[in-house]
């Protein structure tokens, strides 16, 4: 009935639609808003905008302290993506396939730099590298971005993991190769989507975090959200606009990825 | 059962050391050394608690940031409600878009959709014009830098954190259960309050309760589309180490904020029983 | 228990010697033995739980034994990790290498052991016809039916010539026709091949269809181990007659060597027994052991020698087609089934008096049973 297309009232059913397409708009409207954005004219950011500009991408290319932001983003969002998925690696095969009490908590640790608030890690570790005198240094972008990235890393790869038909690298083993063999042959090219997408969410985390590089970044090394983070304590200029674009046009493009990982993935 | 080949206890310990040693140093060293700031900075001690107790802003800073948290978390519930319905509901391509909407707006930068926000609900912003246009208001209401710009703002980022356990959770309701309501004589009114809702609790449940907590440490967006009055914990944090250097008042607050955090973690993870880890395949 | 069987011709393949497998607690496998003949079929067959899976588990290496000793041509396997243990196994849902076609499927055993590539090609082209899937040779798993599937784990077990085949419920996810035919394909091809094959299965219909003998588990030990005729005929306990086919269970008295009290009836017993004078025991007879007579029919027909006979009322007659079940109540109140050829049993009205014979060759005796393997019985 209520869970039926077909069966629903039409008042009902076309009430519902109506909400459900408003939330959606609201949902993607904003999103849309900033790319047009960073196109229109105004330095007000009137919209419509009075006429259509490749100003403030110019603006934003030739500021070597954007571009320069950008490159750190990649750099971090990349080694954080690599160093995270090394790691959940084992740990989620341990988990998945170790016989031990306590797994579960342990688990709940792994995952618990997800629940705690950002801030908190923020703070906690701006205190200790505050001390050490790395702030500010690549060292420290990496370390704590890891934190945040590694619960995405390892709940993918653990789901992966689990849903994983055991017996298979079971078979590896009884035609007569090693453990290791088996899992390298057999389980890791089984498990890849997960591992991939593990990687790049652990990317996007890192791509996307603020409250941490804020407190990690010094004037000479800072990531793009903290660019835009301080440009905006300032003023609205569309160049934040282009740098916004900047960032949905790579989260996009991981999403896409992420997604046709896991459509190669259901081909077997 | 069968297959159940486990690894040796020491391989198991080898597989865990890159990610234990990892964790306790940066992070629960850091976090443990954070919280113990708050009874030995400057001196050993629970003066900086006392001085929590003493001020009249942490208690407004507590009290907005429980009201946002209750006002966000009933808004996106609101909000995420029909969404996740009418995406179980739909044929399946439509409600692939829908999620995929979703997941796009989850996973596009969190500054770029505050930005967009604070652009669109400027007093000269696209959403005053469109409310004048329509002749509801006569002038430019303010809606940044106040809490209605922090619960628009936040709202939005939440929704797809309700969305999506509740979509699940409604997915493997069995539309045979509504049906066989409905054959029992239910109205469709009947139906939905006494059948269909109970059964979306748990998925209303986690996600509300995940909002929840999540905007209680959420920092970016308050700070970006708040006010100054409208200060909220994680703020007041941050205020503390970077503007007063006030170590031991900033960690105070954290703990404040952990204990908060966690007994809300506990309670969801007593109501969710599935364990995250054991593994599934061959029983 | 000591259930060997009695002709050992043969050396055994594998022998496990006080096998034994923990869980904290729960004992998965207690102390079992069992010889393993070369070129034998043998199933393992108990519910789940039971400790077969567990069993296989050891022998192919994949779980460690808490104690106890797991020869193979004499040799100890228990410090020999799987992988050079030697042994094929085709386990319960394939378990194929999705990533790869049937032909490397097949040849990943001679990858392994580096094979000569010429010779793998030759081996892999070899069983790929003797399982008949020359023209899937480059599909993906995915693309293949259940029973091919099935094939394919089979092939890939064998190619690289294992002394010892292990299969656990190889053909549990398929439907019941498709199972049927497998049986009978993997029947014939243990003929051909002359293979060891250990058969995991729960399934009873199977385990007599398939194996030369049955080694029934229960509770992690074995409690019944022989071909599948003698252990339908003359079961070794209470549990394996009731666990194997239906059963009528009777308590009687034991009143001589060969001889026992039904309520006030006299019976014959066929076997010597060592039970002492009026200890109860427990007499088992199987329904197609049981003849139904009207009371006509039992003034007519003179009682043979060996055979027993006691009185009862029909409760209800049910036909199946090719047989006839009938159900009936002894005037102390045992219930009994009896099921017939239908073609020569007479209608029975529910409510009429009728005599039960059976022949005392047909009879088993239990001293010990438990409350547990009677109901269970009841319940079928």
């Amino acid at each position: 009935m209520l869970l039926s297309h077909n069966s629903l009232g039409w008042k009902l059913k076309y009430s519902l639609y109506v909400t459900s397409g408003a939330i959606a708009a609201f949902l993607v409207l904003p999103i849309i808003f900033i790319v047009f954005l960073s196109f229109g004219s105004s330095q007000w950011l009137i919209f419509p905008p009075p006429a259509w500009t490749l100003k403030w991408y110019i603006q934003f290319f030739n500021n070597p302290e954007w571009i320069d932001a950008a490159i750190t983003s990649l750099e971090v969002a990349c080694l954080t993506s690599i160093i995270a998925t090394l790691i959940a690696m084992p740990a989620s095969f341990a988990l998945v396939r170790g016989r031990f009490k306590g797994r579960d908590y342990l688990y709940s640790f792994f995952t618990l730099p997800m629940m705690i608030p950002v801030v908190i890690i923020a703070v906690a570790l701006y205190s200790v590298f505050l001390t050490l005198g790395l702030t500010g240094t690549m060292f420290a972008f990496v370390v704590s971005h890891i934190i945040v990235a590694l619960p995405f890393a390892i709940i993918s790869i653990i789901n992966s993991l689990r849903l994983f038909d055991k017996s298979i690298e079971d078979a590896a083993v009884i035609c007569g190769a090693s453990r290791l063999q088996a899992i390298f042959k057999v389980t890791f090219p089984l498990i890849k989507p997960g591992i991939v997408s593990g990687a790049l969410f652990a990317f996007l985390a890192s791509w996307d975090e603020v409250v941490i590089s804020v407190m990690m970044a010094s004037p000479d090394l800072q990531t793009l959200p903290v660019k835009m983070w301080s440009t905006l304590r300032q003023d609205l200029t569309p160049v934040i606009a282009v740098a916004s674009t900047a960032l949905i046009i790579l989260s996009l493009f991981i999403m896409i990825i992420a997604s046709f990982v896991r459509k190669q993935s259901n081909r077997h | 059962m069968f297959m159940a080949f486990s690894i040796k206890k020491w391989r198991v310990g080898m597989l865990l050391l890159p990610i234990l040693v990892f964790l306790c140093s940066f992070f629960i060293i850091p976090l443990v050394g954070l919280l113990l700031h708050s009874i030995t900075d400057p001196k050993f001690g629970m003066q900086n608690f006392a001085q929590l107790l003493a001020t009249t802003t942490y208690a407004k800073v507590l009290y907005n940031t429980f009201l946002v948290s209750i006002l966000v978390t009933s808004i996106s519930l609101l909000l995420g409600f029909p969404l996740a319905w009418c995406i179980t509901l739909v044929p399946k391509g439509w409600g692939r878009i829908l999620l995929n909407i979703i997941l796009l707006s989850m996973w596009t930068s969190l500054l770029a959709r505050t930005y967009s926000w604070l652009v669109l609900l400027q007093s000269s912003g696209v959403i005053n014009k469109i409310l004048m246009a329509l002749g509801i208001i006569d002038q430019p209401i303010e809606m940044v830098h106040n809490m209605t710009g922090v619960i628009i703002g936040m709202s939005y980022i939440m929704i797809p954190f309700i969305v999506l356990p509740l979509q699940a959770c409604m997915s493997a309701i069995d539309p045979m259960v509504l049906q066989a309501a409905s054959i029992c004589g239910a109205s469709a009114k009947t139906i939905f309050f006494r059948v269909f809702l109970p059964l979306c609790k748990p998925g209303l449940f986690s996600g509300g309760l995940m909002v929840f907590v999540m905007s209680l440490g959420y920092y970016i967006t308050p700070a970006l589309l708040g006010g100054v009055n409208d200060m909220m914990l994680p703020e007041f944090i941050i205020e503390q180490v970077q503007n007063f250097l006030n170590w031991g008042m900033a960690s105070a607050s954290a703990v404040v904020l952990v204990i908060i955090t966690m007994a809300m973690f506990y309670v969801y993870l007593k109501v969710q029983t599935d364990s995250p880890v054991s593994s599934n395949t061959g029983a | 228990m000591g259930l060997q069987t009695n002709t050992m011709t043969q050396s055994p393949l594998v022998c496990l010697r006080e096998l034994n497998k923990e869980y904290g607690n729960f004992t998965a496998v207690d102390h079992i033995n069992l010889d393993i003949r070369k070129g034998e079929f043998l199933t393992f067959l108990g519910s789940s739980g039971s400790g077969k899976s567990t069993t296989l588990s050891m022998i192919a290496g994949f779980e460690t034994p808490t104690s106890g000793e797991i020869l193979l041509n004499d040799t100890s396997l228990i410090n020999i990790p799987s992988h050079k243990r030697g042994i094929g196994m085709v386990f319960q849902h394939y378990s194929l290498f999705p990533h790869m076609s049937v032909r490397d499927n097949i040849g990943f055993p001679l990858d392994i052991r580096k094979v000569e590539k010429g010779e793998r090609d030759k081996k892999v082209d070899e069983i790929l016809n003797l399982v008949q899937l020359g023209a899937f040779a480059d599909r993906r798993p995915s693309m293949l039916s259940g029973g091919q599937k099935q094939r394919v784990a089979i092939a890939r077990a064998l190619v690289y010539e294992p002394e010892i085949l292990l299969m656990d419920e190889p053909l549990g996810a398929l439907d019941k026709k498709l199972r049927e035919d497998l049986q009978d394909e993997l029947r014939l091809l243990h003929k051909r091949l002359g293979i060891t094959i250990v058969y995991v299965t729960h399934d009873q219909d199977e385990a007599m269809r398939l194996s030369e003998r049955i080694a029934i588990f229960k509770e992690g030990g074995i409690v019944g181990l022989g071909t599948g005729k003698d252990l339908y005929r003359k079961p070794p306990n209470a549990f394996v007659a009731s666990f194997l086919g239906n059963s009528n269970f009777l308590k009687v008295n034991v009143t001589g060597p060969t001889s026992a009290q039904l309520d006030k009836h006299h019976i014959i017993l066929d076997d010597l027994h060592e039970m002492p004078i009026n200890q109860q025991a427990l007499l088992m007879i199987r329904p197609e052991n049981l003849q139904v007579l009207t009371h006509q029919q039992a003034e007519n027909e003179v009682l043979l020698d060996g055979f027993n006979q006691i009185s009862g009322t029909v409760n209800e007659s049910v036909f199946l087609g090719e047989s006839l079940t009938c159900s009936i109540t002894t005037p102390s109140g045992h219930q009994l089934i009896s099921k017939n050829i239908a073609t020569e049993q007479p209608d029975l009205e529910p409510g009429s008096t009728v005599f039960i014979r059976w022949n005392s060759k047909h009879s088993s005796l239990y001293s010990k049973w438990e409350q547990s393997d009677i109901n269970k019985n009841a319940s079928q």
